[in-house]
């Protein structure tokens, strides 16, 4: 199965060659460095030519005007008031969304014809893009944190469903016959096959609706909001604040990286066997 | 349970002869195509598994190897004739344990949970079953990977596992597909020799299903040689030469091996070129 990220990746690769443990630990190093002096570079970059007036700070902003508006921000309490609600609708729409999906995925595990009267419509609303409901959904939740959360869940419910039914339907015939063969019945094995295999399938889906999640968020902030980065961007942009804008954009980011870096958690306590 | 010991003493009056574990009776099964046109696997099989033997099934691969066995493991129903243990109709209701090419072990599961799935699926207590476990799998050497998880070991390890989650749950009848296939030569002399001394030590019924006729001559009380699809039996072999000789190893390199192998060979090679003409 795909593993937490590029980074993870990067060391189980080497973890499984020759190298002994000091020599990747010390090429980690490197690379973090690397990473680090790309950064600064661009930064720097960036700051002389705004500074020089090779580009135009009011269109492009500059490192030094987004410290500030952060510095600002941050002072403020504005920041960290519009991170907290951003995050907060995202993730319990994310959880309800995943979770509910998941498990819906997984039920119909037991009823093949129950799944297949529902395929059609799964498709049809898996096909559409969840965005599109947002006008929708404020109408019906208003334009608080609710319809967030209606949106992130709406978002996320379908991907984790599909992805759940899918997993149930690979998992190898011969791991049931084993289980009915010991005389097991039906709930058993969901329980003791169906469950676990289907776990990795559950857990991708969780990586992807991370993102789905925060583009519906987003995008019903865009909309109608009273609060959140979305509604801190969309605002900032209309002004022609740019740096407002990048520390928006720079914020969300940070909350992306932060939830991915959950879910593979989550990953390693739930999968321990997949983890060499 | 209850059923499984019930049967065991029904088995135990004696009916004349040797005790019959297993008995096909003229047992037919076909598929149907996407036209639902029958095609034949097996077209007669009427065989008797004897209690406390070890037997091999040989056939040439594409034969109706596998439908046997599934059929024998209770997965497939036969289209025609009849299935017994130990005289009971229909098999339903006995305890088959099996062991196939691939392991099916949980990967999920560390190697003693693995090997307790089977007490946990009856519903034995926590406790005992895991205490259970631990004593099969110190006796077969294999404590030290207790929390392991399956992908760490070897597959001859692996089948060595999956084996003892068999014999755990004291099945009446253990089915044997091709278990030793995917392994290198070296480890399958070993397994072999492994599998037969742990299988001696159980007492039990066992039928080996493979291609590979200097397995079934080393490790077989008899073997029964398959036709070509749809399949019957066309030959029955009394070899027996581990049991008397104590060993895998020893019987490959008794002469009767090599004429058994001949034999056996011949029996194949007539049904490719009776199926040419």
């Amino acid at each position: 199965m795909s593993t937490a990220s590029l980074y993870t990746r990067r060391i189980e690769v080497s973890a499984g060659g020759t190298k002994p443990r000091k020599h990747q630990d010390h090429s980690l190093w490197k690379e973090n460095l690397w990473r680090l002096a790309i950064v600064a570079a661009l930064i720097v970059a960036w700051q002389f030519a705004v500074n020089f007036g090779w580009v135009n700070a009011f269109l492009m902003g500059s490192p030094a005007g987004i410290a500030i508006e952060a510095w600002r921000q941050l002072q403020s309490g504005q920041l960290l008031s519009d991170t907290w609600t951003t995050l907060y609708a995202t993730i319990v729409g994310f959880l309800l969304g995943s979770i509910g999906g998941s498990a819906a995925g997984l039920l119909l595990w037991y009823s093949r014809h129950v799944a297949r009267i529902i395929d059609p419509f799964v498709v049809a609303l898996n096909g559409l893009p969840k965005i599109s409901l947002a006008p929708m959904i404020i109408i019906w939740f208003g334009s608080g944190m609710l319809s967030k959360v209606a949106l992130a869940f709406i978002a996320t419910f379908i991907v984790a469903l599909l992805s759940a039914y899918q997993g149930t339907h690979q998992i190898d015939a011969n791991l049931v016959n084993l289980m009915r063969s010991l005389g097991a019945t039906k709930r058993q094995i969901f329980l003791k096959v169906v469950v676990p295999a289907t776990l990795p399938w559950i857990i991708s889906a969780f990586r992807l609706n991370i993102g789905f999640a925060l583009i519906a968020e987003i995008g019903g902030e865009f909309i109608a909001s009273d609060k959140g980065l979305g509604r801190s961007i969309f605002v900032a942009g209309n002004l022609f604040n740019l740096n407002a804008v990048w520390v928006g954009v720079l914020t969300l980011m940070l909350v992306a990286i932060a939830l991915y870096l959950v879910v593979s958690r989550i990953e390693r306590y739930l999968l321990p066997w997949e983890s060499r | 349970m209850t059923l499984s010991t019930q049967l065991r003493e029904i088995a135990a009056i004696p009916s004349g002869g040797a005790n019959v574990a297993i008995a096909l009776d003229h047992v037919e099964k076909h598929f149907e195509d996407q036209q639902g046109n029958p095609i034949p696997v097996i077209r007669d099989i009427t065989l008797d598994i004897r209690e406390h033997e070890f037997i091999s099934i040989v056939g040439p691969s594409g034969c109706g190897k596998s439908t046997m066995f599934n059929i024998i493991a209770n997965l497939l129903e036969p289209s025609a004739g009849s299935i017994t243990l130990r005289g009971s109709h229909p098999i339903r209701g006995a305890h088959i344990g099996y062991m196939l090419q691939r392991d099916l072990l949980f990967p999920w599961r560390t190697i003693l949970e693995n090997v307790a799935l089977g007490l946990e699926v009856v519903g034995v207590p926590r406790t005992r079953r895991l205490a259970m476990s631990r004593e099969y799998l110190e006796r077969y050497n294999l404590a030290d990977f207790a929390d392991a998880y399956p992908h760490t070991l070897s597959g001859g390890m692996r089948q060595r596992v999956a084996l003892i989650r068999t014999l755990i749950t004291d099945p009446d009848v253990i089915l044997l597909d091709e278990p030793f296939s995917a392994l290198d030569y070296q480890t399958r002399l070993v397994l072999e020799e492994e599998i037969l001394s742990i299988l001696k030590s159980f007492d039990k019924t066992v039928v080996l299903i493979t291609h590979d006729i200097g397995e079934a001559i080393a490790m077989s009380d008899r073997v029964a040689v398959m036709t070509q699809r749809p399949t019957s039996v066309k030959r029955l072999y009394e070899v027996g030469l581990s049991r008397r000789l104590g060993s895998c190893l020893k019987a490959r390199s008794d002469p009767r091996y090599q004429t058994l192998f001949d034999q056996i060979w011949a029996d194949l090679d007539i049904q490719m070129g009776g199926q040419a003409s």
